[in-house]
């Protein structure tokens, strides 16, 4: 029997922001923002839970996050969890049917009404959004 | 449970998640970044029960939306009827780990038992 290509490409396919414009970046940039979040607040959670161990053991572990590296990790942290907010509630908006668009006859080149300027006008903010907080959290930080 | 009522609790709790955190985060801001990390602060803020309860509803929000996240990426990248039962069964248990070992944290130091 002959081999079906199922179009198949799996972690490769799925990190591969080319192709598809911004639209793709952002839903790479949203995978990877996610991910990135759910690490930190594991490691968050953990990191509180050293209260438990008394003054020493909370000194301890603050000692480590409130370094030049840890503080640089926050305002990556801050930037990521900003850009998920923003372009999540693009997203939402958009599942909703706000923002997307009237469908139109698929004519060549086939325009997509969904990935309209609008939409990627809240993909640059996002981006935009997410590196002035991360400024913002880095002269908070440093500041002190 | 239906895959449309799944990702509505999604978009819920990634609303209510925002709104907590950034209570959150202005706890932090308003005492002062370095200062609002000082054993004693930390302490008052977990014996305040508003501000605790409040912590206890951001983790249980955060690990429904965070590993019903991670289950989305994971059944995106293959198929399968084993591997989504796999995945999204990991997934639960991984949550009410996490909701478990926070909440710990949280009971033990607003009763004082620190």
């Amino acid at each position: 029997m002959e081999k079906v290509d199922e179009n198949k490409e799996g972690i490769k396919g799925m990190v591969n922001p080319r192709r598809y414009g911004i639209e793709r970046v952002a839903y790479l940039l949203m995978r990877l923002s996610g991910l990135g979040l759910l690490a930190y607040f594991v490691a968050h959670i953990y990191e509180t839970s050293n209260i438990l161990r008394g003054r020493v053991g909370w000194e301890e572990v603050i000692s480590i996050t409130q370094t030049t590296e840890g503080h640089v990790i926050l305002a990556i942290v801050i930037g990521m969890c900003v850009f998920h907010t923003a372009n999540g509630i693009r997203v939402m908006l958009g599942e909703s049917g706000i923002g997307v668009g009237k469908p139109i006859r698929p004519d060549y080149p086939y325009p997509s009404p969904s990935q309209n300027a609008r939409h990627k006008i809240a993909i640059y903010s996002s981006i935009i959004l997410a590196a002035l907080a991360m400024m913002y959290g880095l002269a908070v930080m440093f500041g002190e | 449970m239906r895959e449309s009522v799944i990702m509505k609790i999604h978009y819920g709790t990634a609303l209510a998640a925002v709104a907590l955190v950034a209570v959150h985060v202005l706890f932090r801001l308003t005492q002062g970044f370095v200062d609002s990390l000082t054993y004693e602060s930390v302490i008052a803020n977990y014996r305040f029960l508003p501000y605790a309860g409040m912590l206890e509803i951001i983790l249980i929000l955060l690990s429904i939306h965070g590993f019903n996240g991670l289950r989305v990426i994971l059944l995106e990248l293959k198929q399968g009827r084993s591997y989504e039962k796999a995945v999204s069964y990991g997934c639960i248990a991984a949550m009410i780990a996490i909701i478990a070992y926070g909440s710990r944290t949280i009971f033990m130091t607003n009763m004082g038992m620190v």
